[in-house]
């Protein structure tokens, strides 16, 4: 064979056959990850679902007869029936079960997406300082992460809202404290590894700034476990929430959010059992959404899964 | 890597002093104090009280007086608990929390990486999505629900353990407890076993090792599990602590003995040298497994160096 | 006067001679079972064993084993002797109480009056810092000022006779002393083993007690397992050799370790439990009323309820019917004065309006707030303490008046220490509260609505009736003090300082073969030593 003729099983001729065409556009990485995403079942369905449930929550409560807060005596703890319009049957004290486990929703959503995606933030941004750059500073930063970690949260959690009040953005604020450390850890130990790869190292022995090296390669090769951790944070800070509120320092009755409404049901729940199943079966199918779409997300967007 | 671990011990103190002093203003600064009781006491009676425990003194002197305590290993004196020295109760809660915890974190490991592997090699097969959904059980459902539900079917209707209690590290007191905290952490392991195991088999070498001709299984085992394994011992750090330290509704629905039960008792009694001690001996807890899943990376990633 | 000292001293002797002092009385026939021991969960970790500073209900149900006073209560809770077998009171101020012979510590050494001298001053002295030296101290002469630290503790009206007697002398008089020292608050402490292990003798193998037990194990949030005293006095008739206490405040775990075996004794139910219970338990339920009161405190001093029409017009609306059969649910009376059925001193004087039907209520209250200038929609605030029990009651309490005056109530729950401190700083409008009482007598619960009092937090105040109640308190006829005392009580609740509730009561579950349960102990204090196991 001649060694200068290209032939089809030649791994150099194959690899820049599958260069872009100088002449037409970059490959679009959003565009492979959608299709990508697209073909992962369990995360189309889960992102159905997960709409379908945010909307009921959003409008639901408008279209139903009766209001989240009214109680009604005669009517306590019965349940789920097509008359009164108590679809879910109502609670101890008569409330209505289905317009509460969506208003509780509205409540918990805001809460999660809000926390969570405070708490990435600034986790994300701590540790890749703190993994990049390293030495001295990383050493502080990180003794820091184990501060926040030392110091028990209902403390500060008691703190905070006796200071400050008891409006749902210091819940907010309450659990993102508290939520950013997982975050910060695990990017820091990414970057750490990512930091001594070979494209890293070579782009720094090019000349490429620290900042525009973070956030070319750095960042999108953390996306996989970031997503993952996110869609693992949004159900713990929602677990968180309904901790703070059973302490007294969360949503206020007569508002509600899944979180108490589980709580209450779980005392209940030999004798009352769908005041405990109904916003039980919301939040836990809530939370697989996310976590099926997350693990969907982090395919879709893995740049070697060809 | 000696120096790294001495250098790290020796930054413990700062740490350590830095979250003592920032709780012990944070606790003095919270509303609500030690003696404040359902049966309001006398004028007189309170001033003894507050003098008997120092607590009359100007904040700054109570704050040195502890420190010099804390050097000779005195953690004080409870409030709540008043027969009893910090050091006792902590002793006494420790091994409980260590046992439950460190139980819990083994079989978790274990399971965890065992469900991730299976669920990543199988990545968006039936069994993929069937493995995680059981495997996510521990982060859908509030601990606060699958606990009373696991003391109903084995407790209650099955008979065969207890619903509660703790009698010297007697194994049926431990099954219930260890297997709601095996849950909760399988699901975090797992999924993030999973995403970062499919990340690692699309990368080069893993494809070189496959063209080498190697089996599959060595090439899962040998080459791939190593780098796979860092972002889970990223979270293990967290979890160990917060298996070991923060298992609440853990020690509250299986009534133990542990010492997030003193926690959160302390917190809510404002019992400041209980507190103290206990956040004493997290920071201690947290640098060290932190200080270990750093030696860990280094031994998963050749190319980390300290 | 001499007359009716001398009949009410020879009535004291001869009560106290001829009531048998045993323990466990058990009805004929019945069969007792071979392992006589008992676990019973106690509400909470004990803050402490030394009788002298334990101030919560679980404290002072493992002293009242370990320790015995000069009296006791027996299982109905009446009076009978303790360590002391009889007492006299010789003028209006002075009792004399006379020791049993034969009372022992578990170390053998005799219980004598030296004992109860050091015990009761060790009570009152500030350094002990005890919670009920207030409470308790102020009865006994120079106790007040003892407590508040101007006159030292050796001044307190207390002395020894001789080995076998003493004297206790009170700050005016109190027809009820004897059932006062019931308490081990003033009880006996046995100053060698305090003295030779500091901090430590409350610890078990240091704890030298004179009760029907002696401490053998404490594990802090998991028991405390006592056994008994074979060197007390009434050991013969103590049937119980075993009981451990259980620490769990849950209420709903403590139901599931008793249907799991692991408790026999629950220590609450749960709220709204009750009636599945006695459906599911009939043999194994009890219920007793308690004297206790749960109740609304006003913050009278606040604008929102400076006017004694809005107080009255939100206190009467309420229904306590409904509140007590079905959002409670937990046999509890309605209350509607601050007096319960039971207690001693005074007569209960619930409001003229508790009788009328609902909607006459409703319409009083209503032109109650107009001519008060309280429009429908105001806004009132409501703070209590997070508890499933307060919480359910709140959301009563405001959907009631949320729906019969159209008021908006805006309903905060917080963490309990920062309810106390609300409450003590007077910054609230409405907040919850609750009182069991520490003996049984009417200025127990008048210690919650009047003047310069500790347990007073509703800020209100009736000069005229604080002199008939310190009338009454010094006077030593007891229907006239009874009058006094209820003509007081009425009068102050007339201003509507607080919302009396529901009068409490304990529902919990028992195992149908634990013996000696009575429903008649008013206070809930049981000592193990009249409790025994039926053959089961």
């Amino acid at each position: 064979m001649n060694p200068l003729t290209p032939s089809k099983n030649d791994g150099l001729v194959q690899g820049l056959s599958r260069l872009p065409d100088p002449g037409s556009p970059p490959r679009n990485l959003w565009a492979d990850a959608r299709t990508r995403f697209f073909r992962n079942k369990a995360a189309v369905i889960s992102l159905v679902v997960l709409s379908t449930i945010i909307l009921a929550c959003a409008i639901g409560p408008l279209l139903l007869p009766h209001a989240f807060d009214t109680a009604d005596w005669d009517a306590m703890s019965l349940g789920p029936s097509f008359k009164n319009a108590h679809f879910w049957g109502t609670d101890e004290a008569g409330r209505d079960l289905l317009v509460r486990c969506l208003v509780g929703g509205r409540i918990s959503l805001m809460v999660g997406l809000m926390a969570t995606f405070a708490s990435v933030t600034v986790g994300i941004a701590w540790g890749a300082v703190a993994g990049f750059v390293g030495g001295k500073v990383d050493a502080f930063m990180m003794r820091i992460v184990d501060m926040m970690y030392a110091i028990p949260y209902l403390l500060i959690a008691i703190l905070l809202v006796t200071i400050l009040g008891r409006e749902f953005y210091l819940v907010v604020i309450t659990i993102t404290v508290f939520s950013w450390m997982d975050m910060a850890r695990i990017v820091r130990g990414q970057t750490l590894s990512l930091r001594s790869r070979e494209y890293v190292e070579a782009a720094h022995s090019i000349g490429v700034p620290i900042h525009r090296i973070i956030t070319t390669h750095i960042v999108p090769n953390l996306l996989g476990v970031v997503v993952i951790y996110t869609t693992v944070t949004v159900p713990g800070v929602i677990l968180t929430e309904s901790v703070l509120s059973f302490l007294g320092l969360g949503i206020q009755e007569p508002m509600t959010s899944w979180g108490v409404l589980i709580e209450d049901g779980t005392k209940v729940m030999e004798v009352s059992p769908w005041i405990l199943l109904f916003p039980a079966a919301m939040l836990s199918i809530t939370l697989y959404c996310f976590n099926f779409i997350g693990d969907g997300m982090r395919d879709a967007l893995d740049p070697k899964d060809r | 890597m000696w120096s790294f671990t001495i250098r790290r011990v020796l930054a413990t103190l700062p740490t350590l002093l830095a979250v003592i002093s920032l709780c012990y203003f944070l606790l003095h600064a919270t509303p609500g104090g030690p003696f404040d009781s359902e049966r309001q006491v006398s004028a007189a009676v309170l001033a003894n009280l507050q003098a008997k425990y120092h607590l009359d003194l100007p904040l700054w002197q109570q704050y040195l007086l502890y420190l010099q305590g804390l050097l000779s290993g005195d953690l004080g004196a409870s409030f709540r608990y008043a027969d009893w020295s910090v050091n006792d109760l902590v002793a006494k809660a420790l091994p409980v929390s260590l046992a439950i915890g460190g139980t819990a974190m083994l079989l978790s490991i274990f399971i965890g990486v065992t469900v991730g592997i299976v669920a990543a090699l199988r990545q968006n097969s039936v069994v993929d999505h069937t493995v995680m959904l059981l495997g996510n059980i521990g982060s859908a459902f509030p601990s606060f629900v699958i606990g009373p539900v696991l003391i109903m079917v084995f407790a209650i209707s099955l008979g065969w353990l207890p619903a509660g209690g703790w009698n010297n590290f007697a194994i049926q007191f431990m099954v219930l407890p260890v297997a709601l905290l095996t849950f909760i952490n399988v699901s975090t392991i797992g999924r993030v076993m999973r995403g970062s195991l499919i990340e690692v088999m699309h990368s080069n070498f893993i494809r070189t090792a496959r063209a080498k001709g190697l089996p599959e299984r060595i090439v899962v085992l040998r080459h791939a599990l190593k780098p796979a394994l860092l972002p889970v011992v990223s979270t293990l750090g967290p979890l160990t602590i917060s298996s070991i330290t923060s298992a609440l509704v853990t020690e509250t629905v299986f009534s133990l003995p542990g010492l997030g039960k003193l926690i959160v008792n302390g917190a809510g009694n404002r019992d400041y040298t209980l507190v103290l001690g206990l956040v004493v001996l997290v920071t201690v807890l947290a640098v060290t497994m932190n200080l270990l899943v750093d030696l860990a990376y280094a031994l998963l990633d050749p190319k980390i160096r300290y | 006067m001499q007359l009716r000292f001398q009949l009410t001293a020879i009535a004291a002797l001869t009560l106290s001679l001829a009531a048998p002092s045993l323990a466990a009385v058990i009805p004929a026939g019945t069969q007792l079972h071979a392992t006589q021991t008992i676990i019973r969960n106690n509400g909470s970790e004990p803050e402490t064993l030394d009788p002298a500073v334990a101030e919560s209900v679980g404290a002072n149900n493992i002293t009242r084993d370990l320790f015995e006073g000069l009296t006791a209560n027996d299982s109905d809770g009446k009076l009978v002797p303790g360590v002391a077998e009889s007492w006299k009171q010789t003028n209006a101020t002075t009792w004399v109480f006379k020791l049993r012979p034969n009372a022992k510590w578990s170390n053998g050494d005799p219980v004598t009056a030296e004992d109860f001298l050091f015990g009761i001053r060790r009570f009152v002295d500030p350094k002990t810092a005890s919670t009920y030296a207030a409470t308790f101290g102020s009865f006994l002469l120079n106790g007040k000022d003892i407590v508040a630290g101007k006159k030292p503790s050796s001044a307190i009206g207390v002395k020894v006779i001789d080995k076998l007697t003493l004297e206790v002398q009170t700050a005016f008089p109190v027809t009820f002393l004897p059932n006062l020292m019931v308490n081990n608050n003033l009880g006996p402490v046995h100053k060698a083993s305090l003295e030779k292990n500091g901090k430590d003798w409350t610890k078990p193998g240091k704890l030298v007690s004179n009760g029907a037990y002696v401490l053998k194990d404490w594990q802090v949030n998991n028991r405390v397992v006592i056994e008994k005293n074979p060197q007390y006095w009434d050991a013969a008739n103590v049937q119980l050799t075993k009981v451990t206490y259980l620490p769990i405040e849950d209420g709903y775990a403590d139901v599931k370790l008793y249907e799991s075996g692991e408790n026999e004794w629950v220590y609450q139910l749960p709220p709204g439990t009750y009636e599945k219970y006695k459906v599911q338990y009939p043999k194994e339920i009890r219920n007793a009323p308690m004297l206790g009161l749960r109740y609304y405190s006003y913050q009278v001093q606040n604008p929102a309820f400076k006017d004694v029409r809005v107080r009255k017009a939100l206190s009467m609306v309420l229904d306590r019917d409904i509140l007590s059969q079905r959002v409670t649910a937990d046999g509890q009376a309605p209350a509607y004065s601050v007096m319960v059925q039971g207690v001693d001193g005074a007569d209960v004087t619930p409001y003229e309006w508790a009788t009328w039907p609902m909607d006459k209520k409703v319409a009083e209250a209503k032109k109650l707030l107009l001519e008060a200038g309280v429009k429908p929609g105001s806004k009132f605030v409501f703070s209590y303490n997070t508890s499933e029990y307060h919480k359910k009651m709140a959301i009563f309490a405001a959907s009631e008046w949320k729906s019969k005056l159209g008021l908006n109530i805006e309903t905060e729950s917080m963490e309990f220490k920062v309810l106390l401190k609300k409450r003590h700083d007077g910054d609230f409008q409405m907040a919850r509260n609750g009182w069991i009482s520490d003996y049984n007598d009417a200025t127990s619960f008048l210690a919650l609505i009047r003047c310069d009092s500790d347990q007073n937090n509703n800020f209100n105040c009736n000069r005229a009736a604080e002199d008939l109640i310190n009338q009454g308190t010094q006077s030593s006829d007891p229907a006239k003090r009874r009058a006094l005392l209820t003509q007081a009580s009425k009068m102050i609740m007339d201003d509507y300082p607080i919302i009396p509730l529901v009068q409490y009561s304990l529902p919990r579950l028992v195992k149908a073969y634990v013996g000696g349960y009575s429903l008649q102990n008013s206070q809930d204090r049981f000592r193990s030593k009249d409790l025994f196991i039926i053959k089961h």
